[in-house]
C-alpha cells in the first residue's frame, strides 16, 4: 500500500519557517524586532495585569504560609517555622502513599482521557456517520450536568444492588455482578468511566482542531492511495499534534489535581482500602477539613513542583512531535 | 519550536527571584495584619474578650438609642446544622426583621450557607478576617469543628444577670467546656426508638414498651427485659423477604429482603456506641485512645445486624436511593424500628402509623444518646455585647418561632409542654411524646460529640461517612475485634501526629 | 472593502478545489449504518444515567421507596374502602387472577376486598401477600417541573446566571484571544518564561489559593457583588489562552504576512485574519466558559453568600435540594431544567464544528 508521509518538516510553512529562522540572527535587535516585542507585550498585557492583581498575591501568600504555622484554631501564636512543614510532609508516609495512588491512577486514566475524546471526535467527523449534529449534541450533553449531580448519578448507576449497570449484567446472566465502587481492582476503571462523562469538552477541542486541517492534505493522501490508517497516522495526527499537546498538558494537570470524584463518593476517606486517597484529596482535607492552612500550602507547593517538572519534560519532548505551521 | 520555555527557564528563575522576595515581604506584612484579626493570637483574643470591652462601655439593656456612627452591625451565620430550608428561612428572616425593628442600636444581618458548604465557608470567612458574630443553630459536634473559636459567655451572663435556672442542669453543663461556658441551651433532641405499629400488627407482635424500665412480652408470653438481646429477637421477626419469610425461619432469603427489622443510628460510630452506654474515645489524659466496652459491643451488634442477622441494611442498600431515598431507611417505611434523635421527626411525616418507644438497655443500663443545638458567639466578634443581646433575643423572644421552624424540643423546662404541642400539630397520628421527655434523663454523659484531639481528622475514621462505618457496611466476614483494634491504632496515629 | 481579506487568498498555492468523490452507495451505506449503529449503542450506555434522571424527575410520590416499583415513572392501582386507600394486588383466587385491594396484611393469610364488588366485604386469601405483584402503569408526573418552577425563584436566578455567564464569556473570549495572539505571533524577550508562568498558574490547587484570593476581594470591597466572578475574566486565564495559542499555531503565517504587506497593523490582522480563522476555537472557549459559569458553585457561594438576590442557579438549586432532599423527583427536575439553556447554546453553536467545509487552510 502506497502511503504518503506528511511530516511536519515537509509542510511548506515549516520549511519556510526554518529558512526564515536561519536568517534570523543577522536581524539582531533591529527596530523591527523591538517593534514586534512591543506589540507582543501589548497583547499579553491583560494577562500580566491580571496576574499581578489577582494571582501573584495568593501564590506568594501560600509560600509564606508554608514557612509559618497558620491553622484555623491557632492554638500556638503565628510564627516562622522554617522548614518544619516540609520536614513533616517528607516524613509522613501519607504523602508518598497518596503520590503513588495519584501516579498509578494517572498512568491508567491519562491515556483514556486523551485518546477517547480524540477518537470520538474522529467518529463525529466521519463522513459515514449520519445525523452528526444530533450525535455531537448528545456526546456534549453530560458535560453540562453539574459535577456533583453527575457523580451522584453514577453512584446510583453503579450501586451493587440497585444500579442499572448490575441490573443489565444480571439480565445477561452474570450471577454476582461486582461492587464497582467498593472493589479495589475495579475502582480505577469505574472512576475513569465516570470521568468520561465530561468528555464533551475534550471532544469539542478535538473537533475544532480537526476542522482546521486543510482538506487538500486529505485529497492529496487519497490521490496517493493512502488508506484510512495511513491518512490518520501521516496527516491527521501530525496536524492535530498541537491540540493533542494541549490535551496532554491539561490532562496531566487535571489528573495530578484529581480528587473531587472520590471526595463526593467516599467523603474523602480514601475507600476502598486507601485506593482513592489521592494527593490532592489529602491536601484538600488538610486545608479545608482540618484547617491546617500552612500544611495544606506546603502540600500544594509540592504538587506545584511535581506538575512543573512533569510538564517541562513534556514541553521538552514536544519539539520532536508537535507541529506548528504558524510558529517560528 | 513550540515553546521556548525551556530555553529561557533558567532566566525565568532568576528573573522571578528578585521581585519575588519583595512581594513576599509585602505579603508577610499583609498576612500578619489580616491574620491578627482572623486568627486571634493570645494577645488579640484578650483584646476582643468581654472583660476589656465591659470596662469601656456600659451594658446595653433592651432597646437602646442609635449610637453615634449608626447602628452596630451584627452578622448571624447559618447553617452548620440545619435551618437553610426555605420555609425555615422565612421564619428566620422574620425574626431578623422583628429584631431590627425593635433594636435601633443594632443592625442584624442573616447569612445562609447550605450544610454541605457551611464549614468551608465559615472557615474561609474567619481566616480572612471576615468572620460573623453569631453562629447557629449548631450542635455540639458541629461546633467542635471550630474548637477554640467560641466566646466564653460566662462574663456576659454574669454581667447581664442572665437567668439559667429554667434549664435542666445537665443540659447547661453540656456547654461548660475547656473553652468556658460557650453556649446557653436552646433546642434539645433526646433519642427514642421510632417504630411502625402496622408492621407489629401484621404478625400480632407486641409493641415495644413506652416506659423506661418496663418489660416486653414476647410472642410466647414470656416477660423479658427490654434490652438489645430482646430487640434483636423482635427485629428478626420483623425482617421479611419477598416470600414473607422472616429472619428466624430457615427458608429466609437474605438476598431478597423487603423489610428490615432494626436500624441503629449509623451517622457516627461514637453516637452508635452511646446508645449502648456513655463514653469517650479519649482516655483521662486526653491523648490516649480508648474504646469503651459498651461501644465495642455496639459496633459488633451493628456488624452482626447487617451480616449475620440481616435485620439492618447493608452499606450499599443504605446508599441506594431506591431503597433508602432520604437519609434514614425508616422514612421510606421499609424498616420496622429505628433508633434516632428527636430531630429525625422531620422525615417521618409520610408515615401515619409511627410512634416512639423506649431505647433498650445494655448490661442493665439505659442510655439514650443526646443532641443539642444552640447559637454561639465567635471569639473574633468585634461587638460581643451586642452579639450577646442578639443571642438572648434568639433564645428568648424569638425562641418559640425558631424552635417550631427547626423542629426543636425546647431546652427550657417550662416551654416543653408547648413544644410537645407544636410537634404533635405536624402529624396525623397521635404520638407518645412523653417517651422523648423521659429520654432526657437517660442522656449520655459525657456526650458522644465531646471534643477529642484532631477533631475533624478523627471524624474521617469514626464520623459520618467515615472509613470504618463504610467498610463494615460493605464487607462481610470481618473479624470485628481486629477491626476495632485497627480503628484504635489508626486513631492513635492521628492523635499522636496532632500533638 | 477589506483589502486584507481579499489579499490573503492569492498567496496560497491555487489548489484545485476538489469535491470529495462520491461514496459508492452499497459499501458506504453499509459502513454508514454500521458506524451509526455502534455510536447509538455506545451513546445509549453513555447517556443512561440521564435517562434515569429523567425517569426519576417524573416520578410520582407513591413510587418513592417502593421496592417493587419499576424504574420508569408509574403508579399502581389503589382502592378507596371505608374512607381509606388500599393498594390493589393481582391475586390468584378461584382459578383466576383478580385485582383485589389489600386491606389487612398478614404473614400467612391476608384480607382483601374486591373493588368490583366492595359490598361483598372482606375476602380472606391464604398465602403471602409479598409474593403478589402490583400492576404498575406508566404515568409520568410532569407537574414536578411546574412545582420546581413555582417553588424556586427561577426567573431571577436564571437572569443572574445568564448575566454572570455572558459577561464572563465576553471577557474571556476577548482577553484570551488577544493574549493568545500575543503569545502565538510575536517574539519578545521572556516569552517562553512568561508562557510557562501562565501555564504554571494552574498548577497550584485552588484549596491553597482560595483564602488569599478571598482576602484580596474582601479588601477590595468586592465580596457581596458579582465583581470577583466577572472582573478576572477580563484578564485571561491559562486554560483558554493555551487552547487558543495552540490553535493559532496551526494557522499558517502566510496570511498574517500577506495582511502585513497590505499594510494591516497587528490589531487589524487579529480582527480580519486570525479571528475568522480561529472561530471554532473561540466558539469552544465561549462554550466552555458558559458551561463553567453555569455550573460554578463554589465561586458564587463564597462571594455571594450574604446576597441571596444576586446568586445564580447553582447556588439557588442547592437550597432547593436541601428542602426537597426527600423528593428526588424535584431535585432531578431542577437539575434537568438548569441544563436546558447551555444545551440550546450548544445546539446553536455546534455548527461551527461542522466537518469538511474547510477547503483550504484559508477559507472558512
Amino acid at each position: 500500500m502506497a502511503s504518503i508521509q506528511v511530516r511536519p518538516a515537509d509542510l511548506p510553512s515549516a520549511r519556510r519557517a526554518r529558512r526564515f529562522r536561519l536568517g534570523r540572527p543577522s536581524l539582531g535587535r533591529s527596530a523591527l524586532a523591538r517593534n514586534e516585542a512591543r506589540w507582543g507585550l501589548t497583547f499579553i498585557a491583560p494577562w500580566i495585569v491580571g496576574f499581578l492583581a489577582f494571582t501573584l498575591f495568593p501564590m506568594v501568600a501560600s509560600l509564606v504560609l508554608m514557612v509559618t504555622n497558620v491553622r484555623l484554631d491557632q492554638s500556638d501564636p503565628i510564627r516562622f517555622v522554617g522548614l518544619d512543614n516540609i520536614a513533616r510532609m517528607l516524613g509522613d508516609h501519607t504523602t508518598w502513599d497518596s503520590l503513588a495512588v495519584t501516579f498509578r491512577f494517572a498512568a491508567f486514566n491519562l491515556p483514556i482521557a486523551i485518546v477517547i475524546p480524540f477518537v470520538v471526535a474522529l467518529v463525529l467527523n466521519s463522513r459515514y456517520l449520519r445525523a452528526v449534529g444530533l450525535f455531537r449534541t448528545l456526546f456534549f450533553l453530560p458535560y453540562v450536568i453539574p459535577f456533583v449531580s453527575g457523580v451522584l448519578a453514577w453512584q446510583g448507576m453503579l450501586n451493587v444492588e440497585t444500579g442499572w449497570v448490575n441490573a443489565f449484567l444480571r439480565l445477561i446472566g452474570v450471577e454476582n455482578p461486582p461492587n464497582w465502587l467498593q472493589d479495589q481492582t475495579l475502582i480505577y476503571p469505574s472512576l475513569a468511566f465516570i470521568g468520561l462523562w465530561g468528555i464533551g469538552a475534550g471532544v469539542i477541542v478535538n473537533l475544532a482542531g480537526l476542522r482546521g486541517i486543510p482538506t487538500e492534505l486529505y485529497d492529496a493522501a487519497r490521490i496517493d492511495g493512502a488508506g484510512w490508517w495511513a491518512t490518520l497516522r501521516n496527516v491527521t495526527i501530525p496536524m492535530m499534534s498541537p491540540v493533542i499537546f494541549y490535551s496532554l498538558i491539561l490532562g496531566i494537570v487535571d489528573v495530578l489535581q484529581y480528587f473531587l470524584v472520590p471526595l463526593v463518593l467516599y467523603n474523602g476517606t480514601g475507600e476502598p482500602g486507601g485506593s482513592t486517597l489521592f494527593f490532592n484529596l489529602v491536601l484538600y482535607k488538610q486545608a479545608f477539613n482540618f484547617n491546617n492552612y500552612s500544611y495544606g500550602a506546603t502540600l500544594g507547593w509540592l504538587l506545584f513542583v511535581i506538575t512543573l517538572a512533569v510538564t517541562l519534560v513534556v514541553f521538552r519532548t514536544s519539539r520532536r512531535w508537535v507541529y506548528a505551521a504558524g510558529d517560528r | 519550536m513550540t515553546i521556548q520555555a525551556l530555553v529561557e527557564e533558567e532566566h525565568m528563575e532568576s528573573r522571578l527571584s528578585r521581585p519575588g522576595v519583595l512581594v513576599a515581604a509585602i505579603a508577610i506584612l499583609a498576612t500578619a495584619c489580616g491574620g491578627s484579626t482572623a486568627t486571634p493570637s493570645p494577645s488579640a483574643t484578650t483584646a476582643s474578650a468581654p472583660p476589656s470591652t465591659a470596662a469601656s462601655e456600659p451594658a446595653s439593656q433592651g432597646p437602646a438609642t442609635v449610637p453615634p456612627g449608626g447602628p452596630v452591625e451584627i452578622r448571624w451565620y447559618c447553617c452548620l446544622g440545619g435551618g437553610e430550608a426555605p420555609e425555615q428561612k422565612s421564619v428566620e428572616d422574620a425574626v431578623v426583621k422583628a429584631f431590627n425593628d425593635s433594636h435601633p442600636n443594632i443592625h442584624l444581618t442573616f447569612e445562609v450557607v447550605t450544610y454541605d458548604q457551611a464549614n468551608g465557608q465559615l472557615a474561609t470567612e474567619i481566616q480572612s478576617g471576615n468572620g460573623p458574630d453569631i453562629v447557629g443553630p449548631v450542635g455540639i459536634g458541629g461546633a467542635n469543628a471550630f474548637h477554640g473559636q467560641w466566646l466564653d459567655l460566662a462574663p456576659l451572663i454574669a454581667k447581664t444577670n442572665y437567668d439559667l435556672s429554667g434549664f435542666p442542669e445537665n443540659v447547661v453543663d453540656i456547654y461548660k467546656l475547656d473553652e468556658g461556658q460557650v453556649g446557653i441551651p436552646f433546642a434539645i433532641y433526646p433519642s427514642a426508638l421510632f417504630y411502625r405499629k402496622s408492621l407489629f400488627d401484621e404478625i400480632g407482635l407486641n409493641e415495644p414498651p413506652h416506659k423506661y424500665g418496663d418489660k416486653y412480652t414476647m410472642p410466647d408470653g414470656s416477660q423479658v427485659d427490654w434490652n438489645y438481646d430482646t430487640i434483636r429477637q423482635v427485629a428478626k421477626l420483623l425482617t421479611v423477604d419477598k416470600n414473607n419469610k422472616d429472619a428466624t425461619q430457615s427458608a429466609f432469603d437474605p438476598k431478597n429482603i423487603k423489610q428490615w427489622g432494626l436500624e441503629l443510628q449509623r451517622d457516627d460510630l461514637r453516637g452508635m456506641g452511646a446508645y449502648f452506654g456513655p463514653g469517650s474515645l479519649a482516655a483521662a489524659d486526653g491523648k490516649t485512645v480508648q474504646i469503651p466496652d459498651a461501644w465495642r459491643a455496639a459496633w459488633k451488634f451493628y456488624y452482626q445486624s447487617i451480616w449475620t442477622d440481616h435485620i439492618s441494611l447493608t452499606g450499599p442498600q443504605f446508599e441506594s436511593k431506591d431503597i433508602n431515598p432520604s437519609d434514614y431507611p425508616f422514612f421510606a417505611g421499609n424498616t420496622a424500628m429505628s433508633e434516632n434523635f428527636l430531630w429525625s421527626t422531620y422525615g417521618v411525616g409520610d408515615l401515619d402509623d409511627w410512634d416512639l418507644a423506649a431505647i433498650p438497655s445494655y448490661n442493665g443500663q439505659t442510655t439514650a444518646a443526646f443532641n443539642a443545638d444552640t447559637f454561639r458567639i465567635l471569639k473574633g466578634s468585634k461587638h460581643p455585647e451586642e452579639a450577646f443581646e442578639v443571642l438572648t433575643y434568639l433564645l428568648g423572644t424569638a425562641s418559640g418561632d425558631l424552635l417550631k421552624a427547626y423542629g426543636g424540643f425546647p431546652a427550657r423546662t417550662a416551654d416543653q409542654q408547648a413544644g410537645i404541642e407544636a410537634l404533635q400539630s405536624q402529624f396525623k397520628n397521635q404520638v407518645d411524646w412523653q417517651v422523648a421527655v423521659d429520654g432526657i434523663q437517660y442522656a449520655d454523659n459525657p456526650n458522644f460529640e465531646s471534643f477529642m484531639p484532631a477533631y475533624n481528622e478523627s471524624l474521617g475514621l469514626v464520623g459520618s461517612g467515615g472509613k470504618y462505618l463504610t467498610e463494615w457496611g460493605n464487607k462481610s466476614g470481618l473479624n470485628m475485634d481486629a477491626e476495632i483494634d485497627k480503628l484504635k491504632a489508626d486513631l492513635q496515629a492521628i492523635w499522636d501526629k496532632a500533638s | 472593502m477589506s483589502v486584507v481579506g481579499q489579499a490573503a487568498r492569492p498567496t496560497l498555492p491555487a489548489l484545485p478545489v476538489r469535491r470529495r468523490p462520491r461514496l459508492r452507495p452499497t459499501k458506504a451505506g453499509g459502513r454508514s449504518f454500521l458506524l451509526t449503529f455502534v455510536v447509538v449503542v455506545i451513546l445509549a450506555a453513555f447517556l443512561s444515567p440521564i435517562l434515569r434522571s429523567v425517569f426519576v424527575s417524573l416520578r410520582t410520590t407513591e413510587q418513592v421507596g417502593a421496592l417493587d416499583a419499576p424504574p420508569w415513572p408509574a403508579v399502581h392501582g389503589e382502592f378507596d374502602y371505608g374512607g381509606k386507600q388500599y393498594d390493589v394486588y393481582d391475586v390468584p383466587i378461584d382459578g383466576a387472577t383478580k385485582p383485589l385491594a389489600l386491606v389487612k396484611k398478614g404473614r400467612d393469610s391476608s384480607q382483601f376486598v374486591d373493588p368490583a364488588n366492595a359490598d361483598a366485604g372482606l375476602i380472606t386469601w391464604q398465602g403471602s401477600w409479598r409474593s403478589l405483584s402490583r400492576s404498575w402503569t406508566f404515568s409520568p408526573e410532569f407537574a414536578n417541573y411546574a412545582t420546581v418552577w413555582d417553588q424556586i425563584a427561577y426567573p431571577r436566578l436564571l437572569f443572574n446566571t445568564v448575566a454572570i455567564a455572558l459577561i464572563g464569556m465576553i471577557g474571556t473570549i476577548v482577553s484570551c484571544t488577544v493574549v493568545a495572539y500575543g503569545f502565538a505571533r510575536f517574539r519578545f524577550p521572556g516569552r517562553g518564561a512568561l508562557f510557562t508562568l501562565l501555564i504554571a498558574t494552574i498548577f497550584l490547587p485552588y484549596a491553597v489559593t482560595l483564602i488569599p484570593t478571598y482576602t484580596i476581594f474582601l479588601k477590595l470591597g468586592w465580596v457581596g457583588t458579582w465583581l470577583p466572578l466577572l472582573i478576572p475574566t477580563f484578564f485571561a486565564n491559562a486554560y483558554d489562552v493555551f487552547l487558543l495559542r495552540q490553535y493559532l499555531l496551526t494557522i499558517p503565517r502566510e496570511m498574517d504576512e500577506a495582511a502585513a504587506i497590505d499594510g494591516a497593523g497587528p490589531f487589524r490582522t487579529l480582527r480580519s485574519v486570525i479571528v475568522p480563522q480561529a472561530w471554532p476555537a473561540i466558539v469552544a472557549v465561549g462554550i466552555f466558559h458558559v458551561v463553567y459559569a453555569w455550573n460554578d458553585f463554589l465561586g458564587p457561594l463564597i462571594y455571594l453568600s450574604t446576597k441571596p438576590d444576586l446568586q445564580p442557579l447553582a447556588v439557588g438549586l442547592a437550597h432547593f435540594n436541601t428542602l426537597h432532599y426527600r423528593n428526588q423527583a424535584f431535585i432531578q427536575a431542577g437539575t434537568l431544567m438548569t441544563m436546558i439553556i447551555p444545551i440550546v447554546i450548544f445546539l446553536i453553536f455546534q455548527r461551527f464544528f461542522t466537518r469538511g467545509i474547510v477547503i483550504s487552510g484559508v477559507e472558512k
